[in-house]
């Protein structure tokens, strides 16, 4: 999109007052959604993003502009303008640029971008009409499939130009319950960077629809949640959310290296029970979360966060990692050229373990089984969190109860981690977009069933009993 | 500006029979420190281009950011092939123009004038001030200073052409605290157009206050409590139930007021109107579908006076636009929201009014909105902070809570308003409340 020669002028502009590295990211996104709403097709949408963003470091000062006019004049005049913001003589001058090799091993075989809109819109039409089978009791039903194909440019004063393209695609189904009771919803969001093919043959949207009409009719009948502090099993897939919010924030280096996290300088400690070991990985192939490379040029990696309860390792981008005395592994990212890249999750997950679901559950005298999640967040300093649960019973006596709505469960961070005593076998991944200080990611999170020997539940259903 | 003709041109010729272009232009220029020295320093100049158009009697959209000479035809070529396949048998529309808009500036020409150096010294001055205000404050994570202009251009094939542009500040600083192994953090942000109105004092202050205060909070008893709820918690809960004036929301019966216009719905006590013409940086002449707006009731003691419209939604039920189609980015369609959400204040202090609950608990923050709420039926349930209120004076910190009850419930169970109104960054106006009951779970 720029040439080699423009770029080095850009990449030695900035470079001008002592600046010891200076990047450019450039992106080119195109953007496609449908939506089906109680059988009208009522919205479609494309567009482009595009810009680019320039980004200077000196020691441990950052400076990042961007823009979307990407003239000679406007991006030598944004590396001037940022270069100004430091006092002092060039250290660094770029006189070649190479290409590197990215190595895509997210192969998809009807790109997402080749498919028709009809086409797109017949898929979300044959789910939505087969949740009308559920009658009137559901009255809304939607479903939606947005995809995206990025293309980005990142070259750097290394002298190296990464140059990847990534295609994703997600469709959303929900459906809304209603009768004398009240009004319930539920809804599921299954994506993949994959092609078409994600669609046509790995999920079985037909019956995720069903299985969220069932839950969004059986929730108007569903008692509110009590409250108390009480055992909870926590269902696999979308579960992991809790993971994702109370320990995958504060591993990130944006936090970490400034001293603002609970874990910060625990490397090699007891931060959890022995029974977690936790990873993320951006390198599964053709998940949602997953990259080439990252951000910044990195590979992404497999990374060891915490084994049998002993933390390994954090989520590092290269700047960050200055401060920490470490290098970046693959986990920089960013939502577009708008927002200065840090570390960020991928997939991220609790490794299976040994329990089945049948031994938690019945271990459980008194207790909460969240069998899905909504979503939540925490404070990455103090590690407080909250989310809420989308489908959950109540565990009497070692067996799987009535059902409940409208449970939060909340917690520390640092503190729940310890009280996970039983892991699952039934390790599974889910999708979702993780929003921070650069944008809204796509990531995964994931766990196998696991059992919390307390946690703080708060509902509406008056006290535990 | 750029030039606008040759979409006008191409959409004709491509048989569309009305198009609307929404430009957005932003700058801004931000920067932040950590331990004395700038770790950050952001700028961006971006434009961004939405467009809609009818074709066939359906509305296709598009956008890119992308504008150069092959834009136009992108974005014709996208809005037909879109509205194309749209099967929604809405009635659309594109607006000729009101009579007459109301203007004001809000562009404060002041802010470009004031030298970034001055800018930056506060920062240094807020990083230092902080440090010096508690021994227990032990780390500053993060001082910053943001500052944005906007300007919205619409123009569409009827001629109608509008514009509008405003400036704002912020500043925002969040403490650490720590007592032995206890951290907590507080922040805040400060909001205004006018760089004379900042006091790093005050400001200062009320970081230290927000961070210490927390400072030996604990559960509380589980049970049911009488209630203070916070500027920022009635503004948070106030907002979710707002969406359910939204008359898309109630047309497809995914609203808790279907049916109950003109009715009681809310405590006497409770008068909330949207004024976006009111003369603070919020202001906004028009919409985004270009409809002069104004200012209305949306409860009035307690009764439900209107649903919020935009054009399609009005179409449908015969009614005329209420001036709230607006599209939360140039990128998105355009639906219905609000802006500028005054709470009509009482006259007791928000001191009397704890004095007069005597005992109960004084909520002063609530997370986790987009999960803990169900938008259908109202319940929530969310993670809060706060404090006992005991004799009628605030007590203890109380944290990792969770509080629950109904959006609507709430607004129902008021008993007292206060008069300390706050002007808040999501563009409302509101003071504390007092409510009857919220149930606690804590301990």
């Amino acid at each position: 999109m720029i040439s080699k020669s423009l770029a080095l002028d850009i990449l030695n502009a900035g470079l001008a007052t002592g600046a010891d590295f200076a990047e450019i990211f450039i992106e080119e996104k195109y953007n496609n959604s449908v939506s089906i709403d109680n059988d009208k097709i009522e919205t479609i949408s494309s567009g482009i993003i595009y810009g680019a963003g320039i980004r200077l470091l000196k020691d441990l000062r950052s400076v990042y502009g961007y823009t979307n006019d990407l003239s000679k004049k406007s991006l030598l005049s944004l590396a001037s303008t940022l270069a100004a913001s430091f006092q002092g003589e060039r250290i660094l001058t770029v006189t070649e640029l190479k290409k590197q090799k990215v190595k895509n091993v997210h192969i998809n075989k009807r790109h997402l971008s080749d498919v028709t809109k009809e086409e797109k819109i017949a898929y979300i039409t044959k789910i939505s009409d087969e949740m009308k089978t559920f009658g009137e009791k559901i009255v809304r039903r939607s479903v939606s499939l947005g995809d995206n194909t990025q293309h980005v440019i990142i070259i750097n004063s290394n002298g190296k130009i990464f140059e990847d393209t990534r295609e994703r695609g997600r469709i959303y189904i929900s459906a809304l319950a209603a009768d004398e009771n009240g009004i319930e919803n539920s809804g599921v969001g299954p994506g993949a960077s994959k092609g078409f093919e994600f669609f046509e043959n790995d999920v079985d949207a037909l019956a995720l629809a069903r299985n969220v009409c069932e839950v969004a009719i059986k929730k108007l009948t569903a008692k509110e949640c009590p409250s108390g502090k009480m055992p909870v099993v926590i269902g696999n897939g979308f579960g992991g959310v809790i993971f994702h919010e109370a320990c995958g924030h504060p591993l990130e280096a944006s936090s970490v290296s400034k001293n603002l996290s609970v874990f910060a300088n625990k490397l090699g400690q007891q931060i959890a029970s022995s029974v977690v070991t936790a990873i993320d990985d951006g390198t599964i192939v053709n998940e949602w979360g997953s990259n080439n490379i990252d951000d910044e040029g990195n590979k992404t990696q497999k990374n060891i966060l915490i084994k049998d309860g002993i933390l390994q390792n954090y989520l590092i981008d290269d700047f960050n990692g200055r401060r920490m005395g470490m290098k970046g592994n693959g986990a920089c990212r960013r939502q577009s050229y708008a927002y200065e890249p840090t570390s960020r999750m991928s997939n991220t997950y609790i490794a299976a373990g040994k329990s089945t679901v049948e031994e938690m559950i019945k271990s459980v005298k008194l207790g909460l089984y969240a069998k899905s999640l909504g979503g939540g967040s925490v404070n990455p300093t103090t590690g407080d969190f909250n989310f809420a649960a989308d489908e959950a019973y109540m565990i009497r006596d070692g067996k799987i109860a009535e059902m409940v709505k409208g449970a939060t469960l909340i917690g520390n961070g640092a503190d729940v981690l310890l009280k996970i005593d039983m892991v699952g076998n039934d390790i599974a991944l889910a999708q979702g977009m993780c929003g921070a200080s650069s944008g809204s990611v796509p990531v995964d999170v994931g766990q196998p069933t696991i059992r919390v020997s307390e946690i703080t539940v708060g509902g509406r259903g008056g006290a535990l009993k | 500006m750029m030039k606008l003709n040759k979409y006008f041109e191409l959409a004709k010729e491509a048989n569309i029979e009305a198009l609307e272009i929404y430009i957005v232009r932003n700058y801004s220029l931000g920067f932040s420190l950590f331990h004395g020295e700038i770790d950050s320093y952001t700028t961006n100049d971006s434009i961004s281009l939405g467009a809609r158009g009818i074709f066939n009697g359906k509305m296709g959209y598009a956008y890119s950011e992308k504008i150069d000479k092959t834009t136009p035809e992108f974005i014709v070529k996208n809005i037909v092939e879109n509205a194309k396949n749209i099967t929604n048998d809405n009635k659309v529309t594109i607006f000729e123009g009101s009579k007459k808009y109301k203007k004001f500036n809000c562009y404060n020409k002041e802010l470009d004038l004031v030298p970034v150096e001055e800018k930056l010294n506060k920062l240094y001055e807020i990083e230092r001030k902080l440090k010096e205000s508690d021994e227990r404050i032990t780390e500053i994570g993060g001082v910053g200073y943001e500052e944005a202009r906007s300007e919205t251009i619409l123009a569409n094939s009827y001629g109608l052409k509008l514009s509008e542009k405003s400036n704002y500040y912020v500043f925002f600083a969040e403490a650490v605290a720590k007592d032995g192994e206890e951290t907590k953090t507080g922040y805040k942000t400060f909001l205004e157009s006018d760089f004379s109105k900042f006091d790093v004092d005050k400001f200062v202050n009320d970081v230290k206050d927000n961070t210490i205060k927390q400072l030996g909070g604990k559960p509380c008893k589980s049970k049911n409590y009488r209630a203070v709820l916070a500027p920022r918690v009635v503004s948070s809960l106030m907002t979710a139930m707002l969406n359910s004036t939204i008359a898309e929301e109630v047309q497809k019966h995914s609203s808790l007021f279907e049916g109950k216009l003109n009715t009681q719905v809310l405590s006497k006590k409770i008068t909330i109107s949207e004024k976006p013409l009111a003369h603070n940086i919020f202001f906004k002449g028009f919409d985004d579908e270009g409809v002069a707006t104004y200012n209305k009731d949306i409860f009035k003691n307690g009764v439900l006076k209107t649903f919020l419209y935009n054009l399609e939604t009005a179409l449908k039920d015969g009614v005329e636009t209420t001036g709230n189609g607006y599209r939360s980015s140039s990128k998105s369609p355009v639906g219905t929201g609000f802006s500028n959400i005054f709470l009509k204040p009482g006259k007791i202090s928000e001191e009397d009014m704890i004095s007069k609950v005597k005992n109960g608990i004084y909520i002063d923050s609530i997370t986790g909105l987009h999960a803990g709420l169900n938008a259908q039926s109202g319940n929530f349930s969310l993670q809060a902070t706060g404090f006992i209120i005991r004799d009628g004076k605030i007590a203890e910190p109380v944290n990792l809570i969770t509080v629950a009850s109904n959006l609507v419930k709430v607004f129902q169970d008021v008993t007292m308003v206060a008069n300390n109104v706050e002007l808040l960054t999501n563009a409302t106006s509101v003071p504390s409340i007092a409510i009857k009951s919220i149930m606690v779970s804590g301990n």
